[in-house]
C-alpha cells in the first residue's frame, strides 16, 4: 500500500498519514498536515513488529474474525505452490477490451490527475512510475486479465519488494507483490486482498519472469440509502493457482484498517498502483461480463 | 440425450428482426432439439431442455490460454499420456479408454472412466477435443462430459456452429445452467476448461446445508461464475428421472471423484490434473 512502514510521522500527523494512503505521495500529505495542527488527539504511533521474520502490526484493528490483527505478522503464510505456465501471453476472446497491448497507454489515465499517465512503455511493457493509473473506462462486473513481472534483482524486503497493485473499481486491491522468497504479513501477500483475506498459495513465480492474474469480480449492490446489499466478489487465479474463490471483499482496501464500504454506483475503474517500485506489466484486456443467460 | 421431439424456431426472425427486414427475405426456420414437456427451471421462466431458450452469445476465444497447462506443484496428474494408473471404469474394472500419445480418447459404449482418488473442493484442469470432421447434430455431436461424482456434469459437447438446447450445449451444467457464453473451438482443436468446484455438505440429519458451486473458464473465458447447482444433473443416475427437475436426493460425503462420460461418441482428453482447494484457509 501506499505508505512505506518505515516513514511514518507519529502523533498528529499519524492521522493525516492514514488518510493520505488513498492519496499520492507520503510528502504531499505530510506537507498538508501541518497547518492543521488543530487539538486533535494524538493517534497512537504506529508500532511495527518482527514475528518470525515477518514485519506487520498488531496495533492495527482485529479482523471481523477476531483472531487476526489487520497486517499481522503472526497470521499463517499462505502455503507455497510452484506455478506451471499458464494463461501467459494469453490472446484475448474477441468479446474483451485490450486495455493494454504493448504500444500505448491510451486507455489510461493518471489516477490523480486525470491527466496523461507518468508510466512509460518500453520495449512493449509498461512500468510502473510517478502515479497511480487507471482505466478512462468503466467496468462493472468483469473479467480481467493482467501480466506483471518483478524486478530483477529483487530490491527491499517486506512490502518493499515489487509492490504495486490491481485496483477493481480504483478501490479494492489485489495485491502485487514480489513474494517469491519474501516473506510479508498474509493479507499483504501477492493476490491477497490487501489488508482483508491472504491469498489461497503463495504461487509466485521469481522476479523477472511474468506472472498472470486472471480475475472474476462482482461488484457491490447498494440500496438506495446506501445500505450494502451484495458485497463485492473476487475470484483471482495466479499463474493458474487459484488464489482467491469467489471471495466476499469486505469494502475499500487500506493500510492498517479493515476493509469498509461507501456507496458506489454500478461501474468503476480498473486502477494499477505505482508504489516506488518499477513493476512492469503486460498484455491487459478485460471482459464485461455477461448477464446469466435468463436463468 | 436419448431421444427428442424437435421444435420449429423462428429463431433468426425472433433474434435479427431489423436484419430480416432489411433484407426483405424470410428468415430461415431453424431447428434445435429440446424438450417443452419437462419441469419448470426453478425461475419459473424455462423448462428442462427448452428449445426456446436463448442460445449464449458466440464469442471467439483467444487462440491460447491455458492449452498444455503443466500442473502446479501441489497438484495431482491425473492423465498425461502415460496411462490410465488414475482412472477405473464406471462399474469398477480397468479403464478402457485407448490412450495415444498424449490423450485417451472414448470407446464408444464401452462406458465411463472414473478417478480412483476423491476430492472435496478442488481446481481441475482438463482438455478435450471434438471428433474431426464432426458427426451427427445436437446432442449427438461429440458429446462426452464431466461427471463430478457421477452426479454433477459439465457437459462437453461440439457447439461450435452447432446448436441444441442451451442448457445442454458445451460447458453447461447439464440441464440446469447455459455458459454464459459459447466460447467453443472447431471440432479437432483442444479445449481447456479449468473449474473450481464446491462440493454439496449435508448435515448429520442429511440436511442440505450447503449447495454444490461450481466456476468454469471454457477456453479462458468464464461461462459458469461461482453458480450454485440445484442439485444432481438429471438423466445420469436411476434415480434422478431422465428429464426431471433436479435436487440434492442423494446426501454424499464431501470428497468427491471425477468421471469422464462415454456417450457413445469419440472425444478425446489430454492434460487432466487437479488440486484440492482448502476453502476457508484465507477468511
Amino acid at each position: 500500500m501506499r505508505m512505506h512502514l518505515k516513514i511514518i510521522l507519529p502523533g498528529l500527523l499519524c492521522l493525516a498519514a492514514l488518510s493520505g494512503c488513498a492519496s499520492k505521495t507520503p510528502v504531499v500529505v505530510r506537507s498538508q498536515a501541518l497547518p492543521a495542527a488543530a487539538p486533535v488527539p494524538a493517534a497512537p504511533k504506529p508500532v511495527e513488529i518482527t514475528i518470525n521474520g515477518v514485519d506487520g502490526f498488531q496495533d492495527t484493528p482485529l479482523q471481523p474474525d477476531g483472531k487476526w490483527h489487520v497486517h499481522d505478522p503472526a497470521r499463517p503464510q499462505p502455503p507455497i505452490v510452484t506455478p506451471g505456465t499458464f494463461s501467459d501471453q494469453a490472446t484475448p476472446p474477441s468479446d474483451a477490451i485490450v486495455l493494454f497491448n504493448g504500444k500505448d497507454l491510451s486507455q489510461w489515465r493518471d489516477k490523480a490527475t486525470g491527466g496523461p499517465v507518468g508510466w512509460r512503455v518500453v520495449d512493449g511493457v509498461a512500468v510502473s512510475a510517478k502515479g497511480d493509473i487507471q482505466t478512462t473506462n468503466q467496468f462493472g462486473d468483469l473479467q480481467l486479465h493482467v501480466e506483471f513481472r518483478e524486478p530483477t534483482p529483487p530490491r527491499g524486503g517486506g512490502q518493499g519488494r515489487g509492490n504495486s497493485g490491481v485496483f477493481l473499481m480504483g478501490r479494492y486491491e489485489i495485491q502485487v507483490l514480489d513474494c517469491y522468497s519474501n516473506l510479508t504479513y498474509a493479507d499483504g501477500a501477492t493476490a491477497g486482498i490487501y489488508g482483508q483475506h491472504p491469498p489461497l498459495a503463495n504461487a509466485c513465480r521469481p522476479p523477472g519472469e511474468w506472472q498472470t492474474y486472471d480475475l472474476i469480480f462482482n461488484v457491490p449492490h447498494f440500496d438506495a440509502a446506501g445500505k450494502l446489499l451484495t458485497p463485492a466478489y473476487v475470484t483471482v487465479i495466479h499463474n493458474g493457482v487459484v488464489a482467491q474463490n469467489h471471495q466476499a471483499i469486505r469494502g475499500a482496501t487500506n493500510w492498517r484498517v479493515p476493509g469498509k464500504y461507501t456507496p458506489t454506483g454500478p461501474t468503476g475503474p480498473i486502477a494499477l498502483q505505482y508504489h516506488n517500485n518499477p513493476v512492469a506489466f503486460r498484455n491487459i484486456w478485460v471482459r464485461p461480463m455477461p448477464v446469466n443467460n435468463e436463468p | 440425450m436419448k431421444k427428442y421431439y424437435t421444435l420449429l424456431l423462428l429463431v433468426g426472425l425472433a433474434l435479427r428482426p431489423s436484419v430480416v427486414a432489411a433484407q426483405g427475405v424470410a428468415a430461415p426456420l431453424e431447428i434445435i432439439d429440446g424438450y417443452t414437456n419437462t419441469p419448470m427451471e426453478p425461475a419459473g421462466k424455462w423448462h428442462v431442455h427448452d428449445p426456446g431458450r436463448p442460445q449464449p452469445e458466440v464469442i471467439t476465444p483467444g487462440a491460447t490460454f491455458s492449452q498444455g497447462a503443466p500442473a502446479p506443484s501441489d497438484a495431482e496428474v491425473l492423465f498425461d499420456g502415460t496411462g490410465l494408473a488414475k482412472w477405473q471404469s464406471a462399474n469398477g474394472g480397468p479403464a478402457a479408454w485407448h490412450t495415444n500419445g498424449d490423450y485417451v480418447e472414448t470407446a464408444p459404449r464401452g462406458g465411463g472412466i472414473r478417478t480412483h482418488g476423491k476430492w472435496a473442493d478442488f481446481q481441475l484442469h482438463v482438455e478435450w477435443a471434438s471428433p474431426n470432421p464432426p458427426r451427427g447434430t445436437s446432442q449427438g455431436r461429440g458429446n462426452s462430459g464431466i461427471l463430478i461424482n457421477d452426479m454433477y456434469e459439465v457437459q462437453v459437447l461440439d457447439s461450435y456452429q452447432a446448436k441444441t438446447y442451451p442448457d445442454g450445449q458445451a460447458a453447461a451444467i447439464y440441464g440446469q445452467s447455459p455458459p454464459l457464453v459459447n466460447a467453443s473451438k472447431p471440432p479437432g482443436e483442444w479445449q481447456t476448461y479449468d473449474i473450481i468446484f464446491e462440493s454439496p455438505r449435508w448435515n448429520e440429519d442429511k440436511k442440505l446445508i450447503k449447495q454444490a458451486v461450481i466456476t468454469v473458464l471454457h477456453n479462458g473465458v468464464v461461462v459458469q461464475n461461482h453458480y450454485e447447482l440445484q442439485g444432481g444433473t438429471d438423466g445420469i443416475n436411476g434415480d434422478v428421472p431422465y428429464k426431471t427437475a433436479t435436487k440434492y436426493a442423494r446426501p454424499h460425503p464431501p470428497e468427491v471423484f471425477i468421471e469422464l462420460q462415454d456417450h457413445t461418441n469419440p472425444v478425446r482428453f489430454r492434460n487432466i490434473w487437479i488440486r484440492s482447494l482448502h476453502l476457508g484457509s484465507n477468511l
